[in-house]
């Protein structure tokens, strides 16, 4: 509790709290945990090894998890057999694009739309956030369509087009409450200082550049995890990492060790990102209605 | 004394000469060089509108584009029957069709049910742990930890449990057999369990949000006013229920909302374990929409189901913004 200094509570009803606290986070972080670490350790087991499970019942034999010797073989294949080079090179083109054209659009949009009062402004702001909620497949249907006939399915532009439908709208909504959070004073005072309008907007960037480098990441978190647009309006000729992935999945012949290396390739880099801009991430997922 | 009136009055001259020839110039630099409605430069002059209008054009530009453009044009599909080839006019058959559509009104159903459950889990638990790290010595390690699923791309983490649900050679369905909680046969092959572990997975990916913002509301939870209640004599569970989940309130119900309208945006993990299956159990209605178009690219029909999602999530997005703009709440 926030004020133990006050009250001590030492109760044996609050120590079974306690204890039964502590338990229920061990088990959830264990809950959590385990998949990943048996994504890492699949990723270096051989099929055979990776196969291996004990008898229904028998504890004990959790030990066989352990029971292999590590190869980088699945790695390998990735890049050799399977091109993931290629994949990894579009995701973070489809990815970086979309989010680098969001944010500079999105922030001069953003900053017009925290400084001046217009009729209609609250109307145009949900349209803009409600493209930002719209379900993925909803969209989908129209854009498929427009898109085929433009010939941008398959297409690596066609593919950063897409992830802006939901980028843009992000970057605008989040980072207008980064500049309405910026004091007007400031533009004004450089003004009177002789700077033009365009020098004050430079001016203030830099009060408000580590949300919009954080927004950047997140910008490319949100679409180097997408699957359904990359596998429905990238197939074909800008397949990303996650769809890649999934096409490991044959009907004849799952590729279990390849698809957790796979896994850990996709994952990585983004988790490191996550920790990095952790300061925004509450902020960013959920729409910068709940700040830290 | 001559000598000085001389000295002066050639001073006098020379300071004469000098005022006259400054009268002269001041004279000549005053004159307008134009004609005279010139008026004194301003600098920065009032704001033109246009100014704003210019910066935000381009997004607009480019939202009318992917966004406004493809609405009008999704009512327009879905008054068609478009095919691969083409196609021809049905004006509002597809709506009609869907209301006699036993798999769209259960796709509906499943919806709700699927986020039912996934709502009511990620809250319960998200909550608890959310306090319990609040008052842990350990705070920022959990946190990072908690973070990690959220990272992973969606679709990847369907494959990761795949792999652990297998029937023959998944750990997690080892673990349920042993238990006794499961039969041989994998849970994803049977129709009543695999809801169950569709959600599970959105629960093990989503849960740390629910957490997250439960923790940041916790942290402006006034302590003044648990301090009061405690030294009344309140035991921290009356606490919590009398004072620190009413504050929590407005931040729980933005994480509600948001959630609700993820399960309606992602369906990447449920198309990678089940594609709806088995016997459509698990057919909730982005995964039957996402048949529909794009599966047996029935555009026209897929358009008019679209639409009807799209109308429910703009509506829950409505509500989500009126709550976001109360001045009161979760805003700092």
């Amino acid at each position: 509790m926030a004020s133990l200094d006050v009250v001590h509570y030492d109760s044996p009803r609050m120590r079974i709290l306690r204890f039964g606290a502590g338990i229920f986070l061990v088990l959830y972080l264990l809950w959590t945990l385990v998949p990943f670490f048996v994504m890492f350790v699949s990723s270096f087991k051989d099929l055979l090894a990776a196969f291996n499970l004990p008898e229904v019942g028998d504890w004990s034999g959790i030990t066989l998890f352990f029971d292999f010797t590590p190869t980088f073989k699945h790695y390998v294949s990735l890049f050799v057999d399977n091109n993931f080079s290629t994949y990894i090179a579009n995701s973070l083109m489809a990815a970086g694009g979309s989010a680098v054209i969001s944010v500079i659009f999105g922030s001069l949009a953003a900053y017009s739309l925290s400084r001046v009062e217009f009729a209609g402004k609250a109307d145009l702001f949900f349209w803009i956030i409600s493209t930002r909620m719209a379900p993925v497949v909803a969209v989908m249907v129209p854009l498929y369509s427009i898109f085929r006939a433009l010939d941008l399915v398959g297409t690596l532009p066609g593919l950063i087009l897409a992830y802006t439908t939901f980028n843009l709208p992000f970057a605008i909504w989040i980072l207008k409450g980064f500049f309405d959070n910026v004091p007007y004073a400031i533009e004004e005072a450089q003004m009177v200082d002789g700077s033009t309008r365009i020098q004050a907007f430079v001016s203030i960037l830099p009060l408000v550049a580590p949300g919009i480098g954080a927004f950047v990441v997140l910008c490319i978190l949100f679409a180097w995890n997408d699957f359904l647009f990359a596998a429905i309006i990238g197939s074909g000729g800008a397949k990303t990492l996650p769809v890649a992935t999934r096409e490991l999945v044959q009907p004849q012949n799952i590729q279990w060790g390849a698809i957790m290396a796979a896994g850990v390739v996709t994952t990585m880099p983004m988790i490191l990102l996550g920790l990095v801009i952790r300061k925004y991430l509450v902020t960013g997922l959920t729409m910068g209605a709940v700040k830290e | 004394m001559t000598k000085i009136s001389q000295v002066s009055v050639g001073a006098q001259d020379a300071t004469s000469k000098l005022f006259r020839a400054r009268e002269h110039s001041v004279e000549v630099e005053a004159r307008p060089l134009g004609g005279d409605d010139i008026k004194p430069r301003k600098f920065n002059p009032p704001l033109p509108r246009r100014y704003y209008l210019y910066l935000l054009a381009p997004a607009i530009g480019i939202l009318a584009f992917i966004s406004l453009y493809p609405f009008f044009w999704l009512i327009f599909l879905s008054m068609q029957d478009v095919d691969i080839m083409g196609g021809n006019w049905v004006g509002l058959e597809n709506y009609a069709n869907l209301l006699t559509d036993r798999r769209f009104l259960n796709g509906w159903s499943l919806l709700l049910k699927y986020s039912a459950a996934c709502l009511f889990l990620q809250l319960t638990i998200g909550v608890i742990l959310a306090v319990i790290v609040n008052n842990s010595r350990y705070e920022k390690v959990l946190v990072t930890a908690l973070l990690m699923p959220m990272m992973m791309a969606p679709a990847v983490a369907g494959l990761l449990w795949l792999f652990l649900y297998n029937g023959t050679f998944g750990w997690y369905h080892w673990i349920m057999e042993s238990l006794g909680i499961l039969g041989s046969a994998s849970i994803l092959a049977k129709a009543d369990t695999a809801m169950a572990a569709i959600v599970m997975v959105d629960v093990w990916q989503w849960t740390p949000l629910i957490t997250l913002i439960a923790l940041a509301g916790l942290k402006r939870v006034p302590r003044d006013q648990l301090e009061a209640n405690m030294v009344d004599g309140a035991s921290p569970l009356r606490n919590f229920f009398a004072i620190t989940l009413p504050n929590l309130y407005p931040v729980l119900v933005i994480g509600v909302l948001l959630r609700f309208m993820d399960n309606f945006r992602f369906i990447d993990h449920i198309l990678v374990l089940t594609g709806g299956g088995p016997a459509s159990a698990t057919k909730i209605l982005p995964v039957y929409l996402f048949e529909v178009a794009f599966k047996f690219f029935k555009l026209g029909r897929g358009a008019a189901i679209a639409l009807t999602l799209l109308l429910v999530t703009i509506v829950l997005g409505k509500i989500l913004v009126s709550v976001f703009d109360k001045p009161k709440g979760s805003r700092s």
